[in-house]
């Protein structure tokens, strides 16, 4: 096998190269910022604190800025809704030149003032984004929030994300502390039996399946933070027994400040794969203690995967042996994939996250092959070239990816915000397997 | 709204920027900015074309913020020619650059100066999101470019071609189009290639087709530049700059889209020294033919067209030139000069559509676009895909023809310039109409001028239309009460054991009577038809008639309602049945004659007294016929019903037949009686079919006659030949024990139920059994006996029969004829009529023979 460093020569730079690593070396540089003309594929802080409020469905959320940042986040995430849609528009104060030289605030309480007019029944929740342009030209959002709050008796939260203020995992912070701002005057409640699920965006119907796993279990689900949910159940938060984590990279924060405030416990979980999905099921139940409840998770579990494996069994033929190339937004994911593969006799060959944390790396490490590149926050040059030397017969990743993978003659599998087929659960089990099937053992790569 | 923005209908600058530089050979952009912009912007734009968009950004932290992002940049610019080793890199700024103040000039300047040897070109655009949209950026870029490279001014006989954005797949058109029209040309920027590219055995990361910067040098000595735009202005229009800069003149055409369009373009082009070859002509003679061919499907269009300034004017036009009604043209760009563009025009198209309003909206969003649709009843979108959510809300279908489609693939081969791609555009429209049409014609029309006459409802109602043999129908036992009493009937709905009118097995509330419709419709969806024909009289019942039927018609409006009734409540209850939507009315009349009616009758309760004889037939007559009349002026269809009697009314049905077809009834069903054990005619004999094929065929002179009766069940279910009405019956009785085993042969089709004729037996299916148990013994085969109406009753088959069943006690059948019941006798076997599963008729007939002959 070919050194990775002297690999590395031909096509990654030289500041890039701490951050590529297998599993003979020591270490991952990773949670830093982005090195200029890299061609990162990371999104900024506006995009991460956009995504982690979005799912709530009835509020409006208003990108006080430029038009762009409003324009490509419109709509964009396969995230369903139970009840409102108000989430699927795109709110934005559209500032224009004249905006930046003389200041936008009062185009915002403007637009505040109009929304609250236009609209009814009136609006109870507003998510005032700030991008890029709005600290520099100095609009005090914050003073613009309160008065409305107080105009209107609603509440009205600043989300200060201006894209360049560091990464997108800061983003995901600054959306946990505006989820923190509007539950935390409701901290006294009475405590309920359940759980929250925080970090679960209800893509494609994803948190539904699990809400009804723990529900079929005996765990009820109390709010949901970041899937389908509104502000009314968001307001119950609070007074759940227990906080459980899919999406760490996005959540874990908001747990850590609903422990420290509420002295709500909390747990990592992932539905992705058979593995993964049983261990937290189990998990969960057995955090609660009642026998019954984690007899139901094992007779759940056991039940599930005897239906599921002769669907994995089916595949399996196809797809052993096969290589795998793993690019995807947080680590948890991708350890989670990495899983998901070798329960089809797949092995990951490449792995890179956006912005995997340090601890997760290690655990990326520790599950795969020694000959697995594993790189943060990688470049399209880096995929290719990994891609390539590594002759992954497969991509994982998002819609940028997808036609590098596609130019490169390799399959793909559509593992991101936009899906429409469920991948979490066992019912995303077999969409992913078929999923999988369908791209590599396509009749199109004979062709080419 | 004014102040806020909801869902907006563009982009910013630096995504037309961009795009724009993806068709410079060699060339590789980034974003002066933070991070977010390049990936957000390389997120729409692979989404579109479906191609590898690498997009490096300067990633600017808060620190650039505050000190400048100078040392990102050139640490940016350095990283991307290691990386890529571009000919060209265009830097574009962002927001975030342009209002820091980012000297970008300047940066590039040293970067230039620390590097002395550097063969690549870097070019800078000025493009702040807040200053316009990715139109702006588009033509900013191409402005920029032409500004910034060397330019070589000799004189090269080229013509310049600037498009606003327009697909690879348009811009690989015009340029053919250019060859075909014999001009050399310069195309600037060139996406044809590279932004959709062939799957190749090397991947380039590197975009390395496109217009090469030597070439855009020598487009300062072009002998014209072609600038397909009506929205440049002197900040932004290159053929401008040209002009001004190297004296090259230009021309500035409308996309060149429809007649008017290609017209134009074929003009300039001819006079630039081009040539409209026979090739070019006829494609227009074909595009004239195919405008006239959809003309009038066009006709019907009401389109909403959103898009930028230079398409949406296109479009608008192209719609005109067809008669599709632009309704709305709307752009997110600050454009007021589209509403000059526009005005007349739809004003014009407007007048043949004798429509009252259209609308020309431009810094316009899809909220107000949205809106729009709706108030201006636009039956058609065409733009980006970005008005799905409009398309998908009102059911309006959407060509996706601009920038940005995310939702299908193809964006990048979207074809809308020239004769093709025009039309290409108009079929999309006229079939979009032709498929409405289409596919709603039929119920649209139906539901608009049809008036439900009751006479279509007879047709599907199985009853009363021979044909309708395929729908089915429920009774629904809902009618207990009697108010007369008929001599041959006997309202036994304890009764299993018969297949005969007044019988049901159980009385259902309307409650239940509802539920079992509704679960009934589910597995039955030929189900046309609700009836309730007693066990008792309608109308003596009807509260409990009322509520079933006002319970069914709320979950569904269109069954058909019908009753049976004896009529001596009808007059009383006309008006409310039509109310109820109750269509059809079977009368059951035995005579018109009292002194007869007074043989049939034996009491009839009216106003809460009981009269017998002549007085009870009469009353019970005069509101049977003064009902008919009223039906039929109600329009309502009247079945009259007419029970023959041997020695009673046979004689007298003719008169009764005649005397319902005067007051209107649609239809006389003259059946024969069924002998009820235990009822006043028990004893009577019987008429044989052919008796009653003599009567029907006297009486058919009059008034239609029912030849197909089956005679059903108050709570028969199913079409008239499959009644499963057994299996809705919730449980059987229990049977009391006894010994040694007879032998039956039971008439049946299925071996499940006693479902056949015995005139209609194929084979026997022989039993034996007590009362407990039963034993199927082997089935035998038999020349049918009963061959049609007529029942020829041939000899040798009647043989085939006797032998099959010599050796059984009884005969289990549905039904059988009075003739072979009685040859049966003479053998010493039995004829028992039953309607019951098999195992159960045969216990009952083992329990039944031992009652009567005691143990064998």
């Amino acid at each position: 096998m070919t050194d990775l460093r002297t690999c590395m020569n031909k096509s990654v730079l030289e500041e890039r190269r701490p951050s590529i690593c297998d599993r003979r070396e020591n270490g991952i540089s990773c949670e830093r910022e982005s090195v200029s003309g890299a061609v990162s594929q990371r999104a900024c802080v506006y995009c991460g604190a956009r995504v982690v409020l979005n799912p709530i469905t009835d509020a409006f959320h208003i990108v006080h800025g430029p038009i762009g940042c409003a324009s490509y986040t419109w709509d964009i995430r396969g995230s369903l809704t139970s009840g409102e849609d108000t989430f699927r528009n795109s709110f934005s104060t559209d500032l224009r030149e004249t905006d930046i030289v003389f200041g936008g605030a009062k185009k915002l309480t403007a637009a505040i003032d109009e929304l609250m007019e236009n609209i009814n029944p009136a609006p109870k929740l507003l998510f005032i984004f700030a991008t890029c342009i709005v600290g520099v030209i100095g609009d005090d959002i914050e003073a613009v929030c309160r008065t409305a709050e107080a105009r209107y008796g609603i509440r009205v939260i600043p989300v200060k994300a201006p894209g360049f203020s560091g990464t997108k995992s800061l983003g995901y912070r600054m959306a946990c502390d505006a989820i923190m701002k509007l539950i935390l005057p409701h901290a006294n409640q009475p405590k309920r039996f359940g759980v929250n699920i925080l970090g679960d965006f209800n893509l494609a119907g994803e948190m539904w399946i699990i809400r009804g796993y723990l529900e079929q279990i005996g765990i009820p689900v109390i709010s949901t933070i970041t899937g389908d949910s509104s502000y009314k159940t968001l307001l119950l938060a609070p007074s759940a027994t227990l906080n459980i984590v899919q999406c760490a990279g996005s959540s874990a924060y908001l747990a850590e400040r609903m422990e420290a405030e509420f002295g709500m416990p909390s747990l990592r979980v992932s539905f992705f794969g058979i593995e993964d999905t049983t261990n937290s099921l189990l998990r969960v139940a057995d955090a609660f203690g009642r026998p019954e409840i984690s007899a139901n998770a094992r007779r759940f579990a056991a039940e599930r995967t005897a239906q599921i494996l002769p669907v994995i069994e089916k595949y399996r033929p196809y797809l052993e042996g096969k290589r795998a190339a793993i690019f995807v937004g947080g680590g948890f994911k991708a350890i989670s994939l990495i899983r998901q593969f070798n329960e089809l006799g797949m092995e990951a060959v490449v792995v890179g996250t956006q912005t995997g944390k340090k601890d997760e790396y290690e655990v990326i490490n520790s599950l795969v092959n020694s000959g697995t590149v594993v790189l943060d926050d990688a470049n399209p040059a880096e995929l290719e070239r990994f891609m390539m030397e590594k002759q992954a017969d497969i991509l994982v990743g998002g819609v940028k990816e997808r036609p590098l993978a596609y130019k490169l003659g390799m399959a793909f599998c559509d593992h991101n915000h936009e899906r429409k087929q469920p991948l979490a659960g066992f019912e995303g089990i077999e969409n992913f397997v078929k999923e999988i099937h369908k791209s590599i053992n396509s009749p199109v790569w004979k062709y080419i | 709204m004014i102040n806020l923005n909801v869902n907006p209908c563009k982009m910013c600058m630096p995504m037309g920027a961009i795009s724009a530089l993806w068709g410079i050979k060699g060339c590789m952009p980034i974003l002066h900015g933070s991070q977010g912009c390049a990936t957000y912007i390389r997120r729409h734009l692979s989404t579109h074309y479906n191609e590898p968009i690498d997009i490096a950004s300067s990633s600017l932290t808060e620190e650039g913020t505050v000190f400048g992002g100078e040392a990102n940049l050139l640490k940016g610019l350095q990283n991307m020619i290691d990386l890529y080793n571009p000919e060209v890199i265009g830097v574009c700024t962002t927001c975030l650059a342009e209002t820091i103040g980012e000297d970008v000039n300047a940066i590039v300047k040293t970067f230039c100066e620390q590097n002395r040897n550097l063969s690549v070109k870097i070019i800078n655009i000025a493009c702040p999101g807040y200053s316009g949209t990715q139109n702006e950026g588009w033509f900013a870029a191409i402005r920029s470019i032409l500004e910034q490279v060397e330019p070589n001014t000799t004189p090269n006989n080229k013509i310049n071609i600037i498009t606003p954005l327009i697909s690879p797949a348009d811009t690989r058109w015009l340029k053919n189009f250019l060859t075909e029209m014999g001009v050399d040309y310069t195309i600037m920027p060139d996406l044809s290639d590279n932004l959709d590219g062939a799957t190749e055995k090397n991947y380039n990361r590197l975009k390395t087709e496109g217009t090469p910067i030597s070439e855009i040098s020598a487009m300062a000595g072009a002998k014209l530049t072609i600038e397909f735009s009506e929205f440049t202005d002197e900040r932004n229009s290159t053929a401008e700059y040209l002009k001004e800069a190297y004296g090259v003149p230009y021309a500035k055409l409308p996309l060149p889209v429809g007649v008017r369009g290609m017209d134009k373009l074929i003009k300039v082009l001819t006079e630039a020294g081009g040539v409209a070859t026979y090739k070019v002509r006829k494609a227009r003679g074909r595009y004239i033919d195919a405008m006239i061919d959809s003309h009038k499907h066009n006709a019907k269009a009401k389109a909403a067209v959103f898009g930028e300034p230079d398409f949406v004017s296109a479009i608008a036009r192209l719609c005109c030139e067809n008669g599709i009604l632009p309704v709305l043209a709307a752009t997110g760009s600050v454009s007021p000069k589209l509403r000059e563009t526009l005005a007349s025009e739809i004003d014009e198209c407007r007048e043949y559509h004798f429509a009252d309003k259209t609308l020309i909206l431009d810094d316009s969003d899809f909220s107000a676009i949205e809106k729009a649709c709706d108030e201006l009843g636009a039956n058609l979108l065409i733009g980006s895909s970005d008005g799905r959510r409009i398309s998908h809300k009102f059911d309006i279908p959407l060509i996706r023809c601009t920038f940005p489609i995310h939702d299908y693939v193809g964006g990048q081969r979207v074809r809308m310039l020239g004769f093709d791609g025009s039309l290409n555009i108009l079929d999309q429209a006229a079939n979009a109409m032709l498929e409405k049409v289409e596919a709603n014609f039929r119920t649209e029309l139906h539901s608009k001028f049809y008036k439900p006459k009751t006479e279509d409802k007879t047709t599907t109602h199985p009853c009363f239309g021979e044909h309708a043999c395929k729908n089915a129908r429920v009774h629904l036992p809902v009618a207990p009460e009697c108010n007369i009493q008929c001599n041959y009937c006997l309202r036994n709905f304890d009764c299993m054991n018969e297949s005969r009118p007044g019988v049901a097995s159980k009385i259902l509330s309307p409650a239940e009577a509802f539920e079992r419709y509704a679960k009934l419709k589910e597995t039955m969806p030929n189900l046309t038809v609700v009836g309730v024909a007693g066990p008792g009289d309608a109308l003596a019942n009807f509260d409990k008639l009322r509520e079933t039927f006002r319970l069914i018609r709320e979950q569904d409006p269109i069954v058909t309602f019908c009753i049976a009734t004896n009529g001596l409540l009808l007059p009383q209850y006309v008006s409310e049945l039509k109310e109820l939507g109750v269509s059809h009315i079977t009368v059951t009349v035995n005579a018109v004659d009292p002194a007869i009616g007074a043989k049939i009758y034996k009491h009839v309760y009216y106003m809460g007294k009981k009269y017998t004889g002549v007085e009870g037939a009469s009353i019970l007559l005069a509101n049977q016929l003064a009902g008919i009349k009223m039906l039929s002026a109600e329009g309502m269809v009247c079945k009259v019903n007419c029970v023959t009697l041997k020695g009673i009314n046979d004689h007298h049905i003719y008169e009764v037949s005649k005397a319902v077809a005067a007051l209107g009834a649609y239809m006389v069903n003259i059946m024969p009686h069924l002998p009820v054990k235990g009822s006043e005619f028990e004893g009577l004999e019987r008429m044989t079919n052919k008796d009653i094929m003599v009567l029907r065929e006297k009486c058919g002179v009059d008034i239609k006659q029912m030849k197909h009766c089956r005679q059903c069940r108050s709570d028969a279910a199913g079409t008239l030949d499959e009644d499963i009405s057994i299996e809705l019956r919730e449980s059987v009785p229990e049977k009391p024990q006894t010994e040694k085993p007879r032998r039956f042969a039971v008439a049946t089709k299925t071996g499940a139920i006693v479902d056949t004729h015995f005139g209609q037996a194929n084979e026997f299916y022989i039993y034996e059994g007590d009362e407990k148990n039963t034993k199927f013994l082997e089935t035998r085969k038999v020349f049918k006996y009963c061959d049609g109406p007529q029942c020829d009753n041939k000899e040798e088959r009647w043989q085939s029969v006797i032998s099959a069943v010599s050796d059984c006690e009884a005969v289990l059948a549905m039904r059988i004829g009075p003739t072979p019941e009685k040859r049966l006798k003479e053998n010493g076997i039995e004829a028992i009529t039953t309607y019951e599963r098999v195992e159960t008729a045969v216990s009952e007939a083992a329990k039944k023979r031992r009652n009567v002959y005691g143990v064998t």
